[in-house]
């Protein structure tokens, strides 16, 4: 209920008894609405806060609003004994609430065009740096090829236990799960036509070429490309890089190679496991839904397969450890800021890395398709 | 006097902003430099010019008479003439103390690990550590991550001391006593320290020569010992930055009476 103390109406005076405080804003709207009727009708108000030293701003803003809305409706409105400090308060007010609204971005066409201007060129702006960052990378790989000694074994043994021995449970799973799932449908829709024989090809030519090192390099990607660009990114938070830099180390050398070779070191062989798991998958759907017994699977796998389809994934999944050894880097690097950085980093981690990945194997597969016996038109 | 670090004709920022122009400063050898003004005028900014961090967009670095920026082996040999304490210690969180002060051990020097460990350890009994040595950079305070930092810095004897705004996010009596073993150093070993802040206090109490940089004016508005600056700039900026301390002064004054 109004609170009577504080807020009298009489005549054409509404007046301010004392300190208006923030937490009786509800008695004040109560007020206002109770008398709004009888104020419109006068077609004026005094505000009169002869009695009042001050108010807090949430009423202020409460009365001010509510004198604009007077105004508007053609109350003639005036204040009267205002202290200094609440005329003041009004004024800002009034500053204020005259200044446009921010954020509320105008969207014509023409703005919509500037902004994807500005993404494309943020776009490729990002990747001639990285492709900077790929070139120092591999330069400071070189160099250690040459001295062994120089890299720093230790970790590089830490991130092949972090980056592949722990996702070997993932690696595994997943492609066999997708082996079975495939081979069932496709062995469903090639029994309509009795050729459900070649469904062990299908699965080895699908799983080896494409799905097997792509879906390592995915799964890499989000675990592991996410946690370099988290790590690096913490560092720079912390300046830790900054330091490193300082005391002469090459960041190439020290943060990224490491990652990087271990990479190397794992990948052809979560490929491998990948592409099993995936057959293994197949060859179940094969035994449980189409009749087909293990030996036929294999048998008719062993027609389709050459050493080179599992060799090739291998191959590929060289270039995708690059990729997504220096995605992560670069985009860990790339951190200004605090922590809400880190968290953008990660993830642009992990999309720019699947995106380049997605791209890198378009065109290795144009190279396969001339270099594989049978495959050329 | 001999100067260790020229700054000249310096121009430079963060992406397009500029936030340096026209910067030109010397750091003489065995002196106090401090580096101070508001926030957000460039002192950070000048350190990682200083430091060899960024590149200048014009103007040069020299160290010791030659340009750091002239070939990547100029960089590197004035980096190793070079200590730097970072803001938050800057210690690399996977691993531990005494291992943090041998990584520029390790990297400059071809000492066994044994010889490593008793030079790391002697830095880090230099600013009382050598109790936490196993400890990692998380498990101690504030004040210890920069006294680690600082024993990091000092690990390579050093000509030039660097250290940014080491006072932060302490309690004064833990800066009050990171100021000393700054002026201990300085006046025992002979390094010239350059140090950029804005605590008052530790610009009185260590510093020989005070360097004060204005966000408006992009670069260097003061120069001189912090009394000279305090009571005889004609400089309004300057009067209003080391005016906290005459207020401070006053009310102090008044209430001794």
């Amino acid at each position: 209920m109004a609170n009577p103390d504080k807020l009298v109406y009489s005549g054409f005076t509404l007046s301010v008894h004392g300190v208006l405080e923030d937490n009786e804003i509800d008695s004040i709207r109560d007020f206002v609405d109770e008398h709004k009727r009888s104020i419109f009708d006068a077609g004026k108000l005094i505000l009169d806060f002869s009695d009042s030293p001050g108010i807090d701003t949430v009423p202020a803003v409460v009365l001010y609003g509510f004198c604009k809305e007077l105004s508007r409706a053609g109350v003639k409105v005036s204040r009267n004994g205002a202290s200094d400090v609440i005329e003041s308060l009004f004024k800002t007010l009034a500053k204020f609430d005259a200044s446009p609204e921010p954020g509320k971005r105008k969207l014509s066409i023409h703005s919509h065009f500037e902004l994807l201007g500005e993404n494309v060129y943020e776009f490729g702006k990002t990747l001639s740096e990285l492709g900077h960052f790929m070139g120092e990378t591999l330069s400071a790989f070189a160099g250690l090829v040459l001295h062994p000694l120089k890299i720093r074994w230790p970790m590089v043994l830490y991130y092949m236990e972090e980056s592949g021995f722990k996702a070997i449970p993932i690696v595994a799973v997943l492609p066999w799960l997708l082996g079975v799932v495939l081979g069932y449908q496709a062995g469903y829709q090639m029994r309509v036509f009795g050729a459900e024989t070649f469904m062990p090809a299908l699965i080895g030519y699908s799983i080896t070429w494409e799905i097997g090192p792509m879906l390592a390099a995915v799964l890499v990607a989000g675990r592991s490309g996410s946690a370099y660009a988290a790590e690096i990114g913490t560092m720079q938070v912390r300046e830790e890089v900054d330091a490193l830099r300082v005391m002469g180390f090459d960041i190439f050398s020290y943060l990224v190679t490491p990652k990087m070779i271990a990479l190397l070191c794992v990948m052809p062989f979560l490929v491998l496991l990948a592409n099993l798991a995936g057959i293994f998958g197949g060859l179940l759907a094969g035994s449980m839904f189409l009749d087909l017994s293990p030996g036929t699977f294999i048998s008719e796998l062993g027609k389709a397969l050459i050493p080179l389809d599992i060799l090739w994934g291998m191959l590929k999944s060289v270039v995708y450890a690059v990729i997504i050894a220096n995605v992560g880097s670069y985009m860990g690097m790339k951190v200004r800021g605090g922590a809400a950085a880190v968290g953008k980093a990660t993830t642009a981690a992990v999309v720019l890395s699947i995106f380049m990945v997605i791209i890198a194997d378009a065109l290795l597969s144009l190279l396969f398709i001339h270099i594989r016996p049978g495959l050329s038109m | 006097m001999e100067q260790v670090l020229k700054v000249e004709k310096l121009e430079g920022g963060w992406d397009e902003l500029l936030v340096l122009n026209d910067v030109n400063l010397e750091v003489r050898k065995g002196e106090v430099l401090a580096i101070v003004g508001k926030s957000g005028c460039g002192k950070s900014t000048l350190m990682h010019y200083l430091l060899g961090l960024l590149k200048p967009w014009k103007g040069r670095v020299i160290f010791k008479g030659s340009d750091i920026w002239s070939s990547p082996e100029a960089l590197q040999r004035a980096r190793s003439k070079w200590g730097v304490t970072f803001q938050s210690g800057a210690l690399l969180g996977n691993l531990t103390l005494l291992e943090n002060v041998m990584l520029p051990l390790k990297e400059y020097t071809d000492l066994s690990e044994r010889d490593l460990r008793i030079v790391a350890y002697s830095k880090l009994d230099t600013v009382d550590l050598a109790d936490f040595a196993d400890s990692n950079p998380l498990e101690v305070s504030g004040g210890m991550q920069k006294r680690a930092g600082l024993a990091r810095a000092m690990a390579l004897d050093p000509e030039v001391l660097f250290f940014d705004e080491p006072s932060a996010g302490l309690d004064p009596v833990t800066s009050g006593s990171l100021d000393e073993l700054i002026i201990t150093i300085n006046s025992t070993l002979g390094t010239t320290v350059v140090i950029v802040t804005h605590e008052l206090a530790s610009i009185f109490a260590i510093s020989d020569r005070v360097v004060m940089l204005d966000p408006d004016e992009h670069g260097i508005i003061a120069v001189g010992t912090a009394a000279e600056l305090r009571d005889h700039s004609s400089d309004e900026r300057v009067r209003l930055f080391f005016g906290r301390n005459l207020a401070a002064k006053k009310r102090s004054d008044r209430k001794c009476r």
